[in-house]
C-alpha cells in the first residue's frame, strides 16, 4: 500500500510538472491551446514512451498496466476527479440567458452539426471497421459521440481576441456549442447505456434504445428543474454561514454526489457534475464559486488532459493513421456542412454560414471524456482512441488560423442583428476630478454593495467593469477615466441612486478626516527624523 | 426585506407636532423607542443627527428619509411620520418636508437596508402616493398606500 502511493505521489509530481511546462509552452510560445500542451505532455511522459523506461531499482515510473486503461487505478481516479472539476466548471460559466435568447438560430445550427457529425462518425466506422456492421454497435456509436461536441475554449479565446464575440455569428456560435455540449453529454448517457446491454451479450432493440434514451433524458430534466430550483435557495440558505469559501466547496461536495448518482442511474459521472455547475451558474454568487473551483482545477485539470494524452497507443494508432486522417476530415465536414447549412436558413449568408461552420470545428473536453469513458469501458480499442485524439489535435490545431481568416470581410449576416431592448436601462454617471478619486469612489461604492449583500466580479474588457449582483438584480459599474458610471434596470435606479449618495457622503466625511489631519510633510519629516536616530544609536 | 414585516402601525404617526429638524426626528425616534425597538435613544439621536450634517437626508416633493447605521438596534427598523404643514429640513429642492421615512440600521451586519429604503422610496415616487399619504389619517391608511 505504502508503495502504490508513493509511487502515486511521484507520478503525479511528474505529470504536474511536466503538463505546466508543456503547457506553458504550447500557449506562450506556439500560441496553441494549453490543453494540447497538456496532452502531449501525457504522450510522451506515459506508459508507451519515456515512462516505460526503468528507472534502476525503481523500474519504469509509468509501468503499462493491463487492460483497457494502461495507468493505474489510483492514478485514473485522480484523473477522473479533474474531468469531474472541469465539467463542474464549465457548467458554472455556462452563460444560460444568452443561450436562451439565441437557442432559436443556435439549436438549428447546433442540432443540426450533431446530426450531421454523429451520422459521418458513426457511418464511416460500419464502412472500414470489419468488426462494425451497424451504427447500433456500440463502437459505431463511441466514434459518432467522439465526433459531436465542439470545445468551446478554443472558439470563444479567438472570437474574444478578434473582437467578434458579439457578432451574430459570433453569439451564435457560442449559443450552439453550448447546446452542442448538452446534446453530447445526453447522446454519451444514451450511448453508454446502449452499450452496456450490448457489450453484456444482449442486443438492444430499437424499443429498448428508447426506453435508455428516456432514462437518460429523464435524469437529466429531473436533474435540471429541481437544480435550477433549488439553486437560488440553497445558495441562500449557504450564505448565512457568511463564508463563500465554505459554499463553494460544499457545492463541488454536491457536484461529486450528483456525479456518483448519475453513475448509479448508469449514466456518465460527468453529467451529474455538469448538470451541478449549470444549476449554480444561475445564482448571484456562481463568480464566487468559479473563481474557487477553478484555482482547484488548475492543479487537478493538467493530470486529466495528460493522463488522457497517457492512454494514446502509438503502435495501435500508426494501423489506423490512414483511417484517423478519414476520421478527422470527416468530423470537420460534419461540422462546416452540419452547422454551416443549417445557418443559411436563419439568416446568414454564405459568408457567415462558413464562419459558423469553422468556428464548431474544434474539438476539446468533451471528445476526451467521450473517448475516454469509451476506452474504459471496452466499447473502443487503444486504435479508435487514438483515432480520438489525433482529431482533436487536428482540429483544435487546423480551426483557429481558418477561423481567423473566416472573420475577416463583410457582414455575414443578412438582416441587422436585433438589439436587446435597451429603453428599460438606465445609466447614472459621477465625475472627478482625477482618475485616482474615481478609483477610490469605485472602492467605496464596491464595499458599500458588499454590505447590502451583493457579489462583485470584475468583467474582462478594454474598459475596467465589475457586475454587481444579487439574486434577481443586476448592475454593471464602469470606471472610463475619471468617469465612474452604473447601468441598471430603471425600476433599480433608485435603489443605485442611494447606494451612490451614501457612498458620496462617506467620502465626504473621509475629506473632511483628511482636512484635519496634521501637514503631511510634518510627518515626513518626523519619519525621517527618526531614521536618522535610529541609525546614529546602531553606531 | 418585507416592508411588512418592517412597518407596523405603532411606528407610524400621522400628526407630528414638532416644526424643526431636530424635533422631528426626535419624535419619529420615540416611536421606535415606544415600540420598544431601539435602546439607546441618546446615541441614535447623535448617530441621525451626524448624517444630517454631513448632506440633507430631504429629498423632493416633500419627503425626507433619515437614516442612520447604528449599534442601538439589532435589525432593520423603520418609522413614517407625516407633517402636513411641513417643515423646514434642508431639502435638496428647497421645498418643505412632509413625509418622513426613517431607518435605522445595524452596523455590522450585511444585508438590505439602502435597499429597503429604495422600495420604500419608489413607492412614493408618484404624486398621487404622496398626496394619498398627507390625506392619511389613520396608521393603516398610511399602511395602505404601501400595499399593505
Amino acid at each position: 500500500m505504502a508503495h502504490e502511493m508513493m509511487f502515486l505521489v511521484l507520478q503525479l509530481g511528474v505529470i504536474l510538472v511536466v503538463a505546466k511546462l508543456n503547457g506553458w509552452f504550447f500557449s506562450r510560445i506556439l500560441r496553441q491551446p494549453k490543453v494540447l500542451g497538456e496532452l502531449v505532455a501525457g504522450m510522451i511522459v506515459g506508459p508507451y514512451v519515456l515512462g516505460a523506461i526503468p528507472l534502476g531499482s525503481l523500474g519504469p515510473l509509468f509501468p503499462l498496466v493491463d487492460g483497457p486503461i494502461p495507468v493505474s487505478p489510483e492514478l485514473y481516479g485522480i484523473a477522473t476527479l479533474g474531468s469531474i472539476l472541469l465539467l463542474f466548471s464549465s457548467g458554472l460559466e455556462t452563460d444560460l440567458p444568452t443561450f436562451i435568447r439565441f437557442s432559436g438560430k443556435a439549436s438549428v445550427v447546433g442540432l443540426g452539426g450533431v446530426v450531421v457529425s454523429f451520422l459521418l462518425g458513426s457511418g464511416i466506422a460500419v464502412i472500414f471497421h470489419p468488426t462494425v456492421h451497424s451504427i447500433m454497435d456500440p463502437e459505431a456509436l463511441f466514434l459518432g459521440t467522439i465526433c459531436t461536441a465542439t470545445s468551446i475554449g478554443i472558439t470563444a479565446r479567438i472570437l474574444g481576441e478578434t473582437k467578434k464575440i458579439s457578432s451574430p455569428e459570433g453569439v451564435t456560435i457560442l449559443a450552439a456549442a453550448v447546446l452542442d455540449d448538452v446534446i453530447s453529454i445526453v447522446l454519451l448517457s444514451i450511448v453508454v447505456g446502449v452499450s452496456a446491454v450490448e457489450m453484456g451479450g444482449g442486443s438492444v432493440a430499437w424499443s429498448g434504445i428508447g426506453v435508455v434514451a428516456l432514462k437518460a433524458v429523464g435524469f437529466w430534466a429531473l436533474c435540471m428543474v429541481v437544480g435550477i430550483l433549488a439553486a437560488p435557495h440553497l445558495t441562500k440558505r449557504m450564505k448565512k454561514l457568511e463564508s463563500l469559501g465554505v459554499l463553494a466547496e460544499i457545492s463541488f461536495g454536491i457536484a461529486l454526489l450528483l456525479a456518483g448518482l448519475s453513475e448509479m442511474a448508469g449514466l456518465a459521472m460527468i453529467i451529474g457534475a455538469y448538470i451541478t455547475g449549470l444549476s449554480f451558474s444561475q445564482t448571484d454568487v456562481s463568480a464566487e464559486i468559479t473563481e474557487r473551483i477553478k484555482a482547484v482545477g488548475e492543479y487537478f485539470i493538467p493530470i486529466f488532459f495528460a493522463v488522457m494524452g497517457m492512454m494514446v497507443d502509438f503502435k495501435a494508432v500508426s494501423t489506423v493513421l490512414g483511417f484517423g486522417i478519414l476520421f478527422s476530415i470527416l468530423a470537420f465536414i460534419g461540422k462546416l456542412v452540419g452547422c454551416g447549412l443549417p445557418a443559411l436558413f436563419v439568416g446568414f449568408n454564405l459568408r457567415g454560414a462558413f464562419r459558423i461552420g469553422a468556428g464548431m470545428l474544434p474539438r476539446g473536453e468533451v471528445t476526451l471524456i467521450v473517448a475516454g469513458i469509451g476506452l474504459a469501458s471496452g466499447a473502443i480499442g487503444p486504435d479508435m482512441f487514438g483515432v480520438a485524439i489525433m482529431t482533436m489535435l487536428l482540429a483544435s490545431v487546423a480551426a483557429p488560423p481558418l477561423l481567423v481568416q473566416s472573420f475577416k470581410g463583410g457582414s455575414g449576416y443578412r438582416k441587422k442583428l436585433q438589439t436587446p431592448d435597451e429603453s428599460d436601462m438606465v445609466t447614472i454617471e459621477l465625475s472627478f476630478p482625477s482618475e485616482r478619486a474615481a478609483d477610490f469612489l469605485r472602492r467605496s461604492l464596491a464595499d458599500g454593495f458588499r454590505a447590502e449583500g451583493f457579489f462583485l466580479r470584475t468583467i474582462e474588457g478594454s474598459v475596467r467593469s465589475w457586475q454587481i449582483r444579487k439574486e434577481e438584480m443586476i448592475f454593471v459599474m464602469r470606471r472610463h477615466g475619471e468617469k465612474l458610471e452604473i447601468t441598471s434596470k430603471r425600476s433599480n435606479e433608485a435603489f443605485v441612486r442611494l447606494m451612490m449618495l451614501e457612498t458620496l457622503v462617506d467620502f465626504q466625511e473621509f475629506v473632511d478626516s483628511l482636512k484635519s489631519m496634521e501637514q503631511p510633510e510634518m510627518m515626513g519629516a518626523a519619519l525621517l527624523m527618526n531614521m536618522f536616530a535610529q541609525q546614529a544609536d546602531e553606531d | 426585506m418585507k416592508i411588512k414585516n418592517i412597518l407596523t402601525p405603532a411606528v407610524i404617526s400621522t400628526e407630528l407636532k414638532s416644526t424643526t429638524k431636530e424635533g422631528v426626528i426626535g419624535e419619529l425616534l420615540d416611536l421606535l423607542v415606544a415600540a420598544k425597538l431601539v435602546t439607546d435613544r441618546q446615541e441614535v439621536l447623535a448617530a441621525l443627527m451626524e448624517r444630517e450634517k454631513k448632506m440633507s437626508t430631504g429629498i423632493q416633493h416633500g419627503v425626507a428619509i433619515p437614516h442612520a447605521k447604528t449599534k442601538a438596534v439589532k435589525n432593520l427598523v423603520a418609522c413614517i411620520g407625516i407633517k402636513r404643514e411641513g417643515i423646514d429640513f434642508e431639502a435638496l429642492d428647497g421645498e418643505l418636508s412632509q413625509i418622513f421615512i426613517m431607518t435605522l440600521s445595524p452596523i455590522d451586519r450585511v444585508g438590505p437596508h439602502v435597499q429597503f429604503l429604495a422600495e420604500v422610496s419608489t413607492v412614493i415616487k408618484t404624486k398621487e402616493a404622496r398626496q394619498q399619504l398627507l390625506a392619511a389619517k389613520t396608521a393603516q391608511d398610511v399602511l395602505a398606500v404601501f400595499g399593505l
